[in-house]
């Protein structure tokens, strides 16, 4: 038996991504489907007098036109509060707001009928600045308000004062989740009333629950089936197309294939909340931190999504992971004509660690500390308390990460080596010809922790379903049977890891995730390794367990063997031993019996919501992360080129090194995109950038090659003692980024993404390389 | 063909490379009843030199240019245009029949005083590319080629955008050095509509650089660059503001990028080792 626990086994869906044959959602096709397509709202806000789909209807080829009014169930949808029409109405939001949908016989045909319906919008004032939204005169931009929720953390005396006090405010722009397969379903009526979709998601149950409430069908009735997923990040935990493609599908009784196409897939998901912070640290002379203050406002756009999760976060996390005696932490997440804003990669935490992190550079500055000895002075320890109130349980090495992290090589200087730099690896690579004379380099260091699971008392159990039998060849084989959704996090190649390692099976079989099983929960808040393996897990411990009880007796065992036949039995290899029974036999003939076959849910410990004072013990357990960044920009410029990247991770077990690396890896790349280049840029509540000319991502050229090390203590409540890795080096690579920016140019940096006339001084003229009088800032 | 499907109407678009058309279609940006690809015209894909002169058909490809010592000005530019991919895919004719200001090549062009050739039913024709670039090719037209003065001195093009590698142009600048005509010639991108040429900072150097060694100082370089500076900032119509760069930003990555082209050319002690 190879590729179980510990190894770095391949994916089994690898060859397939790597050749181009995986089918990923959009290139779902049946005979006789029809194409669907959305109309949406140009405008920020608007009041919709009519709308008028009669000459849409009647254009040869469109099989269905639906919009509100054709909602047979509940009219609006969530994942936390239902608050977001299914169609707008009689208003509309935000820019980008579906008001109806059609099915054609193809592409070209439903796009005409979208322009054939007629929609007498009224535009309205857009209020589109969240320090606005909870003004006296704003008006309530939806009848339940604008303040989507409020959280207040007091935490010892909030008026202590250390006599080195720090403070600012920061700005963080919009990041988009940006998956690189946009959103499509193929969604198929029933013959029994029902409806079959097979869709991208992160969360078949949560999709089944809020269309089987929109459709007035019973949850069995709605049946989604997991396709093949390219990213999510968070994007994907939303309703998007799924109630407009099966209203079509149901109206039109033919299936139904709908898809966003770029545009629209950036108009289509909810966004990472940009953010307004305010910080104020106080520390002691010597540098030990004495209070944090933080007043955050977070711009949740024109409906709820997950804002309040990801508020609580946001504000839970602000003072970072320090040890911090006096806290007053207070947020709000507001409700604008702004697109929606949800959940990505870190939700709420990597803003917070751009406003803390740059708060202890400057801490640091202050009292004459390097910024790692400053961070390993004040670094939180198990058994602190947080200022939530929550003890910081688990292992947690925050101090072991940033020292780790700081002692890793430097990159060679720029200027080092026989070739020197070349055009390709200064700032702006081969077509902007830097000056190396007027190259500097910085290094910056983030620490950061991220909670995992769902948190606040959320029970978000996972089910598992294992059945061990014989392949028709005969060999022993285990089936797994979860609702987990791979969206390319590699779900499926632990699963069968674990499979393997506690059935002793080489065959191992993952069928797709579908809803004829219970939830998985979500793909999202690191939590599918630990809640899912552990389902996995367990249910592999059930099947062994009854199958060792039936071989006991079969073969006559004692009655307390049979009870109990993990204590003298195990199934190691594809056999099963027991040295005290005497026994000895192949997996393969204790098979023949018949299969065996069991379904476990697994549960974390739960936790408490936040009171009043928000205080409780919100979060599971935690995970740490440290990044080192070294930059060179350009100083007439401005220009960034991210040289090195380090990083040290709390990362507990360690199930497949290969899948971890694929996750900080890509975590970090992430983050270096927040950093310097990654937002959707809004004007007036409209996206100005909804396109990968606009909005750039990070390629091969910018990120450099991550140099990781993993930190492996175990979580003692998790299966093997994994914590997910997904989300915490997202959360640092940025302000470590950002960190090393102002070290390299010498001025504090407020607003993330840092942008290229942010750091040049637009008032002098220029420098140019061999003329005196350009000198670098100090 | 194209003549006679203006006329009943019918909405014919023409395919080179793609890389602008096919996002454009597929967004709704742009319709069309027909599509007419124009991969398989050999005559388009040619390229020549005469005594004075260069044609490059429309239908060549920035990789086609990639190598191409006769202009290395041309090759520079396509060198720097996208990705690997947008380089073997995307055309010459495609660039000025698009003409997004975003685009590597007309700014260089627009330095090289190039000429568009088209066809028509009428016959051929060339004009200037400012001219087509203001009107657009003459109705029933196609570009089949686009023509240039041999080199006569240095070149290069060098630009920004939002990463290392494979972005479109925030701003670009071209400089082109002629030293049998003594003249030096320069075109910024990326804060008009169009790339929009700097006379004044044009004769300044020529005035500057000493045309027997073709040389000239630190100081005329800077000069140069600030003069495109104050140039950049009477372009208009402006291009609206991107979403990661103020106007004064673009026009101060104008005259840093023009330093750097007139650096790059005329200064070679001051350039890193580097080919244009």
């Amino acid at each position: 038996m190879s590729g179980g626990v510990g190894a770095s086994a391949r994916r089994p869906d690898g060859p397939a991504k790597v050749a181009g044959t995986f089918p990923y959602a959009g290139d779902l096709r049946v005979p006789g489907m029809l194409h669907g397509r959305t109309l949406r709202c140009p405008h920020p806000r608007a009041r919709i007098r009519r709308v008028d789909t009669a000459t849409a209807r009647q254009l040869p080829g469109v099989a269905a036109v639906v919009t509100a009014a054709d909602v047979p169930g509940v009219a609006t949808y969530g994942l936390i509060i239902a608050d977001q029409p299914v169609f707008a109405a009689t208003e509309a939001r935000y820019a980008g707001e579906p008001v109806a949908a059609v099915a054609a016989v193809d592409a070209r045909t439903a796009r005409r009928a979208l322009a054939a319906i007629e929609v007498d919008y009224e535009p309205l004032p857009p209020h589109t600045d969240p320090a606005l939204a909870l003004a006296p005169d704003t008006p309530r931009l939806h009848p339940a308000g604008n303040l989507y929720r409020e959280i207040d953390v007091r935490h010892g005396d909030p008026d202590r004062d250390g006599p080195v006090v720090i403070e600012d405010h920061y700005v963080v722009g919009m990041q988009d989740q940006a998956f690189l397969a946009p959103e499509a379903a193929l969604i198929t009526p029933a013959a029994d009333g029902g409806v079959d979709l097979r869709v991208a998601t992160q969360w078949l149950h949560s999709d089944r629950e809020q269309l089987a409430a929109c459709l007035a069908l019973p949850e069995d009735l709605v049946r989604l089936t997991l396709a093949g997923v390219g990213g999510a990040f968070g994007g994907r935990e939303d309703i998007t197309l799924q109630i407009h493609g099966a209203l079509l599908a149901r109206a039109a009784g033919a299936p139904v294939r709908i898809a966003y196409d770029r545009v629209e897939s950036f108009l289509g998901h909810p966004h990472r909340h940009p953010a307004r912070m305010w910080f104020r640290h106080t520390a002691t002379r010597a540098g030990d931190l004495v209070s944090v203050q933080a007043r955050l406002v977070l711009d949740g756009g024109a409906y709820a999504s997950s804002s309040p999760a990801v508020l609580a976060n946001a504000v839970t996390h602000a003072a970072g992971p320090y040890r911090v005696p006096h806290a007053r932490l207070h947020g709000v997440v507001v409700r604008t004509n702004n697109p929606p804003c949800g959940a990505m990669r870190g939700f709420g935490v990597p803003q917070v660690t751009i406003g803390h992190e740059a708060q202890l550079d400057r801490l640091a500055d202050a009292v004459g500390l390097d910024p790692v000895e400053l961070r390993v002075r004040n670094a939180i320890c198990p058994g602190d308390i947080l200022p939530t109130g929550q003890v910081m349980g688990g292992p947690l090495p925050a101090r072991e990460l940033i020292q780790l992290v700081a002692a890793r090589p430097l990159p060679p200087s720029p200027t080092a080596g026989p070739a020197g730099p070349t055009g390709l690896t200064l700032p702006g690579g081969l077509p902007a010809a830097a000056d190396p004379s007027r190259v500097r380099r910085g290094v910056g260091y983030a620490l950061a922790y991220k909670n995992l699971l769902f948190s606040e008392g959320m029970d978000d159990s996972s089910v598992a379903r294992v059945r061990l039998d014989l392949a028709a060849d005969g060999t022993p084989r285990a089936s797994i049977h979860s609702a987990c959704a791979e969206v390319g996090q590699g779900f499926v190649a632990i699963a069968e890891q674990i499979a393997r390692t506690e059935l002793g099976v080489d065959q191992v079989v993952l069928r797709p995730a579908d809803t004829a099983i219970g939830s998985a929960g979500s793909t999202s808040a690191s939590r599918q390794t630990w809640m899912s393996g552990g389902a996995v897990r367990g249910a592999c411990v059930a099947v062994a367990d009854r199958l060792l009880a039936r071989v006991a007796r079969t073969a006559g065992l004692p009655a307390r063997v049979v009870e109990a036949p993990g204590a003298s039995l195990r199934i190691t290899a594809g056999r099963i031993v027991g040295a005290e029974a005497g026994l000895r036999l192949t997996l393969a003939d204790a098979l023949a019996a018949g299969p065996v076959e069991a379904e476990f849910t697994f549960h974390h410990r739960r936790t408490t919501a936040l009171d009043a004072a928000g205080q409780g013990d919100p979060h599971v357990a935690f995970a740490a992360a440290a990044h080192r960044a070294v930059v060179d920009v350009d100083l007439d410029l401005g220009l960034v080129r991210v040289v090195s990247m380090a990083l040290a991770q709390d990362c507990g077990t360690v199930l497949n090194p290969l899948a971890l690396r694929g996750q900080v890896e890509g975590g970090t790349a992430q983050g270096l995109g927040l950093a310097v280049m990654e937002e959707l840029v809004t004007d007036g509540g409209r996206v100005t950038n909804p396109t990968f000319h606009d909005y750039l991502l990070p390629t091969a050229a910018d990120v450099p090659d991550l140099d990781f090390v993993a930190v492996t203590e175990p979580q003692p409540e998790a299966p093997y003692g994994v914590k997910g890795v997904g989300e915490a080096p997202t959360c640092t690579a940025t302000p470590a980024i950002v960190a090393a920016i102002r070290a390299a140019v010498g001025r504090d940096l407020r607003r993330v993404p840092v942008r290229p006339q942010d750091l040049v001084d637009l008032e002098n003229p220029v420098d140019l390389p061999g003329a005196p009088g350009g000198d670098p800032p100090a | 063909m194209l003549a006679g499907a203006r006329e009943s109407g019918t909405e014919v678009v023409l395919l080179s490379g793609g890389t602008d058309l096919v996002p454009a279609l597929r967004s709704g940006e742009r319709r069309a009843d027909a599509v007419v690809a124009l991969r398989r015209v050999q005559e388009l894909r040619v390229r020549g030199a005469g005594a004075d002169s260069l044609t490059v058909g429309a239908g060549v490809t920035y990789t086609d240019l990639v190598g191409w010592s006769l202009s290395p000005g041309l090759a520079r530019t396509a060198r720097v245009v996208g990705s690997v991919q947008i380089r073997n895919t995307g055309t010459v004719g495609g660039a000025l029949g698009s003409a997004r200001p975003a685009g590597d090549l007309l700014t260089f062009l627009t330095a090289a005083d190039a000429e568009v050739l088209t066809a028509s039913p009428s016959g051929p024709a060339r004009l200037p590319l400012a001219r087509f670039l203001a009107g657009g090719p003459a109705p029933g037209a196609v570009v089949t080629a686009v023509r240039l003065a041999r080199p006569g001195g240095p070149q290069t093009y060098l630009k920004i955008g939002g990463r290392q590698a494979a972005f479109p142009a925030v701003v670009s600048c071209a400089v082109l050095v002629d030293r049998l005509r003594r003249s030096l010639t320069c075109a910024i991108g990326g804060v008009g509509r169009l790339p929009a040429r700097m006379e004044e900072a044009e004769s300044a150097a020529a005035g500057d650089i000493d045309w027997a060694t073709g040389t000239a100082s630190p100081a005329a370089a800077r000069r140069f660059a600030d003069l495109v500076t104050a140039a950049a900032a009477r372009i208009a119509p402006a291009l609206p503001v991107g979403p990661r760069e103020s106007a004064e930003y673009r026009w101060h990555a104008a005259g840093v990028l023009a330093g750097r082209a007139f650096t790059r050319c005329l200064l070679p002690a001051a350039t890193p080792d580097e080919p244009t």
